[in-house]
Formats: C-alpha cells, structure tokens, sequence
C-alpha cells in the first residue's frame, strides 16, 4: 500500500495536476475569505467553506478521474494486480494520495481564520470543526470518483459522470421539492427501481426467470405497501432523497453545530464507494 | 514450480482457452508457442493472477493462485506483451517503486536488487532518463528488470520481442537465455525460430488447446517417423510418376520441379519405414535412374503447422466465430503472421480461420537475423 501511496502522491505533484487542483481550491476559498471576511468583516468562517463546495464539485473529479482509468488504458493495472499487493491495499493507497492532495488547500485554509482573531473575537472551534467537515466531503467525492473511475478506461468519462453524479447529489433538496406532490410519485420512483434491479438480476444470473421472479416479488410487495402504508413508501422516498444528498449534512457545520451523523454519514459514504471500487476491480478479472 | 490444471478461461460464450494441462519444473526455459489469438497471452494472465479462471486451478510452488494470491504472486516476475511502465517516471524510480510493490522490505537490499537488475539488463546508463523517452526496446528491458525484483523464482515473459528491431531482438534473446541460468522462464511467441532458439522445452497452443509439449527435438521427432523422402529421377514426368506412384507404402506423392528430364518429387512413407532402398530399385527397374535421394525430417515448423491446422480446420467447422483479437491484451501489436482478421465469408475460408504462415515469417526472420 505505500509503494502505491508514495508513486501516486509523486505523480500528482510532479505533474500539474496536483498544483492546479491546490491552487483553484485554495483560490476560491481566498476569494470567498476576502470578500466576506475581511471586506464584508463577518467573523462567520464556515459559510465561506459552504460557499466553496461548488468547486469542489468541478476540481475534485478532476483529481479522481485518472486514478484507475488511467491505469487501465496504459494496461499499468496488470503490475499492480499481479504484484503480491491486495486489491484493498491498491484502492487505499490511491484513495489516501488523493486525500493529501486536497489536504494541502484545506490545511493552507486553516490559517486564514486564524489570521481573523487578530480582529477579534473568532469562534474557532466552529471554524476548525466545519474545515473538519470540509475535508470529509472532499473525501467523500474522492470515493466517488475512485470508483467511477475504476467502471471506465476513460478518463473524461470518468469525470463527466463524477460531476453528474456530485451534481445531482448538490440539487438533491431542490429536486426532492420538486417531488413533494405525495405517494404516487414514490410509487413510480419504486418501481423503477425494482425493475432496474430485476434487469440485473436477470443480467447477472444470466436468466430470465430470476429476474422476472425478482420483479413480480418486488412489484407485490410494493403494490401491498402502496395500497395499505402509503406513508411508509412516502418517507422511505423522503429518506432515500435524504440520503442522496450528498452536501446537506455539511449545513449542519455550518450553523456552528459538531454533527456526529454528519460525521458518520460522510465516512459510511467514503467506505462504501471504496468497497465498492475494490469490487469492480475484482469483477474485471472474472469477466 | 507451476502447476496448471484443467484450466479453462470463457469472454462471454467465447472459449478462450479450453481445459489446459500442464506442469513447469523449476529450471530452464519454457516456451509457450502458438498462432496469435491462440490462448497464450489469457493463459499467462490467469497464471499471473490478472485474471481469474472459470475454472480450473493454477498452483505457484503449492499456493494456489486464487486461495493465497499473495504468495502466489511473489513468486512470479510478469511482463505483459505491454510493458506497464509509468511513463513519468524516471527508470530508477520506476524500478524504485516496483520493488517496494514487491514487498523488499530493507533500503539496502532493494538497492542492491535495482543495481544488480539494471546491470543484468544493461539499463545503467539510462537509469536517470524518463521512460517517455526511451526506445521500445530499452522500455521492453526495463519490463524485464523489473520482472527480475523481489527475486522471484518465475520469470513469465508475454511475446517480450514483439514490435522490437532485429538488433534488439537478438539482445533481448540473449538477455532471456542469460535468465535462463538462474530463473524459471516461461515466454509466449508466434514466432517459431525465436522459441527454437532460445527454448528448452515448448508448449503448443491453438485454439485454446494445448497440442503438443516436449523438447524442440522431441517435437520434431514426434512426426519425423512419416519420413518424407524426396528425389530427383531422369525420365519423362508421366514415367518417373508412374514409377514411383507403383512402390508399395508410399503416399502422397507431388512432382516438384521439371528441368529437361530430371523430375524431383516428394513422397512421405505411411508407415514411417524407410523406403529409400525399395524406391531407388523400383525406379531403376522402371528405367527412370534415380539421381538424388534423400530423407527429410520434419522441422519444428512442420510439426508446428501441422498441430495447429488440424484442430483448426475442425472447430473452425463446429464454431464459426473466428477468433481473431480473442486475446484482451490486444493481439493487435503488429505481428507480420497469422494475421488474417478478416473472415472470408466462403464455407472454406471458415474451415481454417487462422493460417499460420510460418515459412515467411521465418525467412523473414532470418533475413532480420543475419
């Protein structure tokens, strides 16, 4: 895991990639801090990080984007599977490389609040938890886009669907408003979702009764629930909603409150999606 | 030791390679031979632990390459027909970071296992350059330093002379022979001379099958029993046919050439006797002197072309998909032979999806190495 920590770490910063994606992070947040902080002289630092967060959105799956693909396209993946290295280890090591990239700007930003106390009275402990919380979400994105990188030789695909992605999980609470008209909605949306997962199901199990099985179960269980606990399918939907998007727990940071489930929430998405690249990785070679 | 049984590897519905046995003994240098999209380059994956069987089992000195990777795949050294090189990477650095993937643990010792690497590959006076900038050749050497850390005891080479110049060639050839003094290696080509030349014992892929395994002399003597005989006799052409085609056990008779009156022909024995002494008093009786007489052997090339096209012209028949690009690593990596990817659409064509030409490749060959 350290020999693919240290030549990742490298390679970002003996390229420019590892610069530029530094430089326009810090950038913002700067620019955020200038015009709020010092002109505007708020003494509220996590709003700005709040602010910051659409650049994120652009630069991280920059960062991400070549970590597997790019592996894959040079065949540089066949040294690493066949090297006495677990698929674990390879996945953190890349995912840990990409953390100390965008670390270098979270950390740059920890001394712009510092530099406010000697205005006045600053709350940093508000101000450090919520660059806490920044860097979770960093983290959390860098997952998404290790594994979406891990799904495709290309590299810009790789991008362009981890900005999808990171987008949706942004407008998530402005989508969900637009879905508050009620059951019937939940309804449809489940349905969807239980046919997709019957096509792979019939895909994977190469069969078409397993998946015709799975959506006829699927289907009457969701028929039942709609006609007896249609509030239950409702706030299942809400809570799924919820639980897409991906930049609402950091809000909490941001009115001064140390959120724990925001804590775990960020950390269960970064475990999930690295779990999830190591199993793509793993699935290529059974293919 | 490697031992690989029964190993079948399916793309899809697409048999890549079909129930393969075999066991490498530690020593010397194997050599996997077969047309291009054969299996060869899949095998070494699934031997490597890139890819995983469909089933079957692939043993590295007892681990067992699917329950205990780890120990499996340190005992192997792997370069693929690609180099995974880093290109931004100086050849120091590369070799660097491949031994600590290897897990050598000590500073000092990886240090001497890179010194020693790049001294038996000749690597040192590009050892500060980036591998962007190097040839294919010395980019193809520094694959094989790094196959060379972590001392494993199994070196798997995959066509490491595929795309290189005949000078380099030759190199690379001797650096392989050179290995072959302190390690096992298995390598894979099309190219028949090559596996010849630098081979103690050969394993023959087509289709996905393995056809024959055995020393290069063995293989050639396998079918050398069918001797073929060939002979100059004086005499009209329809005469010298009639002659010969008259001897008793010999089949397969094909005039030549015709110069004046001298008809050269060539005859195999069915039975793998030798009938120079019937032929030569037949023809005599016949009126039609025989002045040149010998006894051809077979070559590995024979046997090769042989081997190969027979099981092609049958699943050719029962599979119609060719398989031309079968192979994930890409076969496309510009082989002069057996590059036939377009599929005439007659019925014949089908029968052998994949002619090998062996006879211009090794001329070719040989013009490159002299």
């Amino acid at each position: 895991m350290l020999a693919v920590f240290k030549r990742e770490t490298r390679s970002y910063f003996t390229s420019v990639v590892g610069y530029v994606i530094i430089a326009a992070i810090f950038a913002f947040i700067a620019l955020y801090y200038a015009a709020n902080n010092l002109i505007f002289a708020s003494s509220d630092f996590a709003s700005i990080l709040n602010a910051s967060l659409l650049v994120l959105l652009f630069v991280l799956p920059a960062l991400s984007m070549r970590s597997f693909a790019d592996e894959r396209r040079n065949k540089t993946d066949q040294l690493l599977l066949t090297s006495p290295v677990s698929i674990p280890a390879i996945v953190m090591g890349k995912f840990l490389a990409q953390l100390v990239v965008f670390l270098v700007p979270v950390a740059f930003s920890c001394l712009l609040p510092l530099t406010m106390c000697l205005f006045g009275d600053v709350s940093l402990t508000s101000a450090f938890s919520a660059e806490f919380a920044f860097f979770l979400v960093g983290a959390a994105c860098i997952a998404i886009g290790t594994f979406l990188s891990a799904m495709t030789e290309n590299q810009i695909i790789s991008y362009l669907a981890t900005f999808a992605v990171l987008l949706v999980g942004y407008m998530m609470n402005s989508i969900q408003s637009l879905f508050t008209s009620g059951n019937t909605m939940a309804f449809i949306v489940f349905g969807v979702v239980v046919a997709i997962a019957a096509v792979l199901v019939g895909l994977l199990c190469k069969s078409l009764t397993a998946g015709s099985a799975v959506f006829c179960c699927g289907a009457v269980v969701l028929i039942l629930l709609f006609r007896l606990r249609p509030v239950w399918l409702l706030n299942a939907f809400n809570q799924l909603l919820d639980a897409l998007a991906l930049f609402q727990p950091f809000t909490d940071f941001v009115g001064g409150m140390f959120s724990l489930p925001g804590i775990v929430y960020y950390l269960s998405v970064v475990v999930l999606f690295l779990f999830l690249t190591g199993q793509a990785l793993e699935r290529r070679r059974w293919n | 030791m490697i031992e690989v049984s029964h190993l079948t590897k399916r793309y899809g519905s697409h048999c890549a390679v079909d129930d393969i046995s075999f066991t490498v003994e530690d020593g010397g240098i194997y050599g996997l031979l077969g047309p291009n999209g054969a299996g060869k380059s899949t095998t070494m994956n699934v031997m490597t632990g890139y890819l995983s069987p469909t089933s079957g089992t692939v043993r590295i000195d007892g681990h067992d390459i699917v329950e205990e990777p780890r120990e499996a795949k340190a005992c192997i050294g792997y370069l693929p027909e690609q180099p995974p090189l880093y290109t931004d990477m100086t050849v120091r650095e590369y070799l660097q970071f491949v031994a600590e993937l290897k897990g050598v643990k000590h500073k000092a010792d990886r240090q001497e296992q890179i010194e020693r690497a790049m001294g038996r590959t000749g690597l040192d006076e590009v050892m500060g350059r980036l591998i962007r900038n190097l040839s294919k050749g010395y980019r193809q050497r520094v694959g094989i330093a790094a196959t060379l850390l972590g001392n494993p005891k199994v070196i798997i080479l995959d066509e490491p002379t595929v795309g290189l110049d005949p000078a380099q060639m030759i190199e690379i050839r001797a650096l392989i022979h050179d290995l072959g003094q302190t390690h096992t290696v298995i390598l894979s080509s099309h190219i028949l001379s090559e596996v010849q030349a630098v081979c103690d014992k050969v394993l023959i892929i087509a289709h996905g099958h393995l056809v024959a395994q055995g020393t290069p002399e063995e293989l050639a003597g396998q079918l050398a029993a069918h001797g073929v005989i060939s002979a100059t006799a004086l005499g009209a052409p329809a005469a010298v046919e009639a002659a010969a085609a008259a001897v008793p056990g010999l089949t397969g008779l094909k005039v030549t050439a015709v110069r004046g009156d001298e008809v050269s022909f060539t005859a195999a024995s069915e039975s793998g006797a030798d009938l120079r002494a019937v032929l030569s008093k037949a023809m005599a009786d016949a009126g039609c002197p025989i002045i040149s007489l010998s006894s051809q052997t077979m070559s590995l090339e024979d046997v090769f072309l042989q081997l190969t096209e027979a099981p092609a012209a049958d699943s050719g028949k029962s599979e119609p998909e060719p398989d031309a690009g079968a192979e994930p690593a890409g076969s496309g990596a510009g082989s002069p032979a057996g590059g036939e990817p377009e599929p005439e659409p007659s019925a014949e064509a089908h029968a052998e999806p994949q002619t090998f030409v062996p006879s211009g490749d090794a001329a070719a060959e040989q013009k490159e190495e002299n």
